[in-house]
């Protein structure tokens, strides 16, 4: 190999792992699933499991939420997907919900788990088109998971056992 | 040197550094950027590595070269800029009053060496011994001040050391593989260090006599 051949590919080694450095820096990731999911979403060739993503959502319609949120898990190991995050999301808000009172450790983890799947969402903004739901919206979904974590006089209501889970 | 070491070797071994040695294992693994002292000190450790001939800049940066040598030389010194940063964050405790005492140490430390001035043999020695004492300091001594005792005994000294210094001593618990990490990736970085292209003395006379003798 010549020497300018030598460094050119020195030059091109170190800065694509430069690169990858920076990305484990910016995007702090914990498992190895993470890390995969992470370059392959970073290069476009990142896809869900769908198999599992359709049994995650078949769990979810029955009201099965700590199954449905194992499927949604498996079927985006890498935590790239915002459709799947919103599900998981809405899986701890509809399990957390109560008519006297709402889960406050499981309305956290859902406003976790929205708050990811804006953040993975292009420009923040998602949107699903599902009947089943009557939030669409990850914004929607938020608004309603940080108004359940927030004590204010309607949660003395006594109108509030009329409520409708969403 | 060989193209090979510098553009190849040196700096994806720098790299490497950069990468282990901002890595925190916790309960889960975090990579810390380094902090804006430890890039001071990166510099402060760069330079003292040019004045004392560790590293020839004229090796890695010169109008003589291509210009492809000079972005392979450049390459070089940016990584080890920043696994230098990286190795002081590693060193340095994260909280307390060692945080501080580290922190001004290798501050004086690198501006009293400098004005010392040492040669390369001297300056790799004080270095493996100054980092390597730094790394016994915090990843056994202090590590096992702050682990959670397990017999009577050593809760009684770990409670009273932690009276006597106000809480301020005792660091966050280290996990296990911390120290083995950080000693692989400080063993790295002075192999780096050994490896950089050096500046060659000019021959003094008692030099030239001598090789003319033999």
């Amino acid at each position: 190999m010549s020497e300018t051949t030598t460094r050119a590919v020195g030059v091109a080694l170190s800065a694509g792992y430069a690169l990858m450095i920076g990305w484990l820096y910016a995007r702090q990731p914990q498992t190895i699933a993470q890390f995969t999911g992470g370059l392959s979403d970073a290069v476009g060739a990142y896809h869900i499991d769908q198999q599992s993503f359709d049994d995650g959502l078949a769990f979810f319609r029955r009201d099965q939420f700590v199954e449905a949120r194992a499927a949604f898990a498996r079927a985006d190991p890498a935590v790239r997907d915002a459709r799947t995050q919103f599900y998981i999301a809405y899986s701890f808000y509809r399990q957390g919900w109560g008519r006297f009172y709402e889960d406050d450790a499981l309305y956290r983890e859902g406003l976790d788990a929205v708050n990811r799947a804006i953040a993975l969402a292009p420009q923040g903004r998602l949107v699903v088109d599902d009947p089943d739901l009557h939030l669409h919206t990850a914004d929607e979904l938020k608004a309603t998971l940080e108004a359940g974590l927030r004590i204010d006089a309607s949660d003395f209501s006594p109108a509030r056992v009329l409520r409708e889970r969403k | 040197m060989t193209a090979a070491r510098e553009a190849i070797v040196l700096p994806l071994l720098f790299l490497t550094v950069a990468l282990f040695a901002g890595m925190r294992i916790e309960q889960r693994v975090v990579f810390d950027p380094p902090s804006l002292f430890a890039l001071v000190l990166g510099i402060l450790l760069v330079r003292l590595l040019i004045q004392s001939g560790t590293l020839g800049p004229e090796r890695l940066l010169s109008a003589q070269r291509g210009e492809l040598a000079n972005v392979s030389g450049v390459v070089v010194f940016l990584t080890l800029w920043a696994a230098a940063a990286q190795i002081f964050a590693m060193l340095i405790p994260e909280d307390g009053l060692p945080r501080l005492i580290f922190s001004v140490f290798f501050l004086i430390l690198l501006l009293n060496t400098a004005a010392a001035g040492p040669d390369r043999r001297r300056l790799l020695q004080s270095l493996a011994v100054t980092l390597g004492s730094v790394f016994v300091l915090k990843f056994v001594v202090l590590a096992a001040l702050s682990e959670p005792g397990t017999g009577w005994l050593k809760r009684v000294l770990q409670a009273m050391v932690e009276g006597i210094t106000l809480g301020t001593l005792t660091q966050r618990v280290l996990h296990p593989a911390s120290g083995y990490i950080a000693l692989f990736t400080l063993g790295l970085f002075l192999l780096g260090v050994f490896l950089l292209p050096f500046h060659e003395p000019p021959a003094t006379s008692t030099d030239l006599v001598r090789g003319v003798r033999l």
